[in-house]
């Protein structure tokens, strides 16, 4: 069978591409970060940039995220649209006072005078034995404080679209890309995220999620690379004659609670998956956006697969044992089912 | 006529073995001459390897298969 039209891109090349496209259309759009000029960033999500925009627009910066994610949001209050990258979300500290207290909150302070429409594009998760400060995901860290929104793409086609709409947003967007869905074979690859790409530009509402699996059973949420894993553990249920319904929450801010809550309406079942850290993050809050709502559509007591509350392990098996995965999805399932009344 | 689509040998100097990092188009997909089709990594550099003509492809190696300079990863039909 012969398949044309066919566009695959990783989600590396789908965020160049929306990058690319954008900067040709508005002058105001330029980008910064270490190592995202001449290399083309370390995960391959600026290449070409550089060769077309020239160092004016795509510019290297020394290795300071306090000095230019402060500046870019100066250089946001006064009319450009930068791209900044933090290189790996575990960076923040020291960038933190520019992020928390004037990225986010600047807008508000100003009485609304001011806009800040800068993209802070940073890389999640782990798996590939790189330590503790370079494995976070963080997506609770930056969830929380108000005056952000939070992005965070399954698939390539969700990463060119939530690009578009970051560039084009007045308020800062926190784009947190999974290392593993990047395209990057060091990274530890998953194919399902290099997905086919229509070649023109396309913008997806930031804080719209996705049913991305239909099941009447159980309700998987999930985000980035959970996404991936939640949906092999919807395929080994399916083996056991459960169907389980899957939900890619693609924004965390905006959340769109209404379809976490429609979702568990019809399957009375929920389950999160995060790898994030367990308490205080995105698997509590998305459990209490349901049973805040409504307790009365649970047949069972909500359940997470998130990483443990401990400092990321180094060591390939003690790292591997904390990460979520399908395994785990279906034992949650398994000890759901086997709790609830017959 | 198949025309084999194998690793460049040029693209970087040592005779390093490199990775592909994934196809960017499935089995049987048509192709133009020239597309983008795989990408391969060696020493965390990634670099592209394009159709050497039009028609469709069978993959023959699968992503993250090793592989040497030179090697035989599919081809076009």
């Amino acid at each position: 069978m012969t398949k044309s039209n066919e566009r695959k891109l990783t989600i590396a090349r789908a965020m160049a591409e929306a990058t690319a496209q954008e900067m040709r259309l508005d002058p105001s759009v330029f980008v910064m970060g270490e190592d995202i000029a001449a290399l083309g960033g370390v995960y391959g999500n600026t290449r070409g940039l550089l060769e077309e925009f020239g160092p004016e627009r795509i510019r290297d910066t020394p290795i300071s995220e306090t000095a230019f994610i402060g500046a870019a949001v100066g250089a946001a209050q006064d009319g450009m649209r930068p791209v900044v990258e933090l290189m790996f979300v575990d960076f923040f500290g020291v960038c933190f006072d520019a992020i928390y207290n004037l990225m986010a909150k600047n807008i508000y302070f100003s009485g609304g005078n001011l806009k800040v429409p800068m993209v802070l594009m940073t890389s999640t998760g782990g798996g590939y034995s790189d330590g503790g400060q370079h494995s976070q995901c963080l997506y609770g860290t930056f969830a929380h404080l108000p005056g952000m929104k939070v992005v965070a793409p399954s698939n390539a086609y969700d990463a060119k679209g939530l690009m578009t709409a970051a560039m084009r947003d007045d308020s800062p967007v926190v784009y947190m890309y999974h290392k593993g869905l990047q395209g990057m074979g060091w990274l530890g690859t998953e194919p399902a995220a290099t997905v086919h790409v229509p070649e023109e530009s396309y913008s997806l509402e930031i804080g719209k999620a996705k049913v991305v699996r239909q099941g009447k059973d159980v309700s998987i949420v999930s985000l980035g690379m959970g996404v991936h894993n939640a949906l092999k553990a919807a395929k080994k249920l399916e083996a056991d004659g459960v169907s389980a319904e899957v939900v890619d929450l693609v924004s965390l801010v905006p959340l769109d609670r209404d379809t976490i809550r429609a979702s568990v309406a019809k399957t009375g079942r929920l389950i999160v998956v995060d790898e994030d850290y367990q308490s205080y993050g995105v698997s509590g809050e998305v459990i209490a956006s349901v049973t805040e709502h409504d307790i009365s559509v649970l047949k069972a007591v909500p359940r997470r697969v998130a990483f443990p509350d401990v400092p990321i392990p180094f060591a390939r098996v003690m790292e591997q044992h904390c990460l979520p995965n399908p395994d785990k999805i279906v034992a949650a399932w398994r000890e759901m089912s086997a709790m609830q009344p017959a | 006529m198949a025309t084999d689509i194998t690793i460049p040998t040029d693209l970087w100097e040592e005779d390093e073995d490199c990775v592909i990092t994934g196809w960017l188009v499935d089995d049987g997909a048509a192709v133009e001459e020239g597309a983008l089709v795989a990408e391969i990594m060696t020493a965390k550099v990634q670099y592209e390897v394009h159709a050497p003509a039009a028609g469709s492809v069978r993959i023959t190696e699968e992503a993250d298969a090793v592989v040497a300079k030179g090697a035989v990863i599919g081809r076009i039909e």
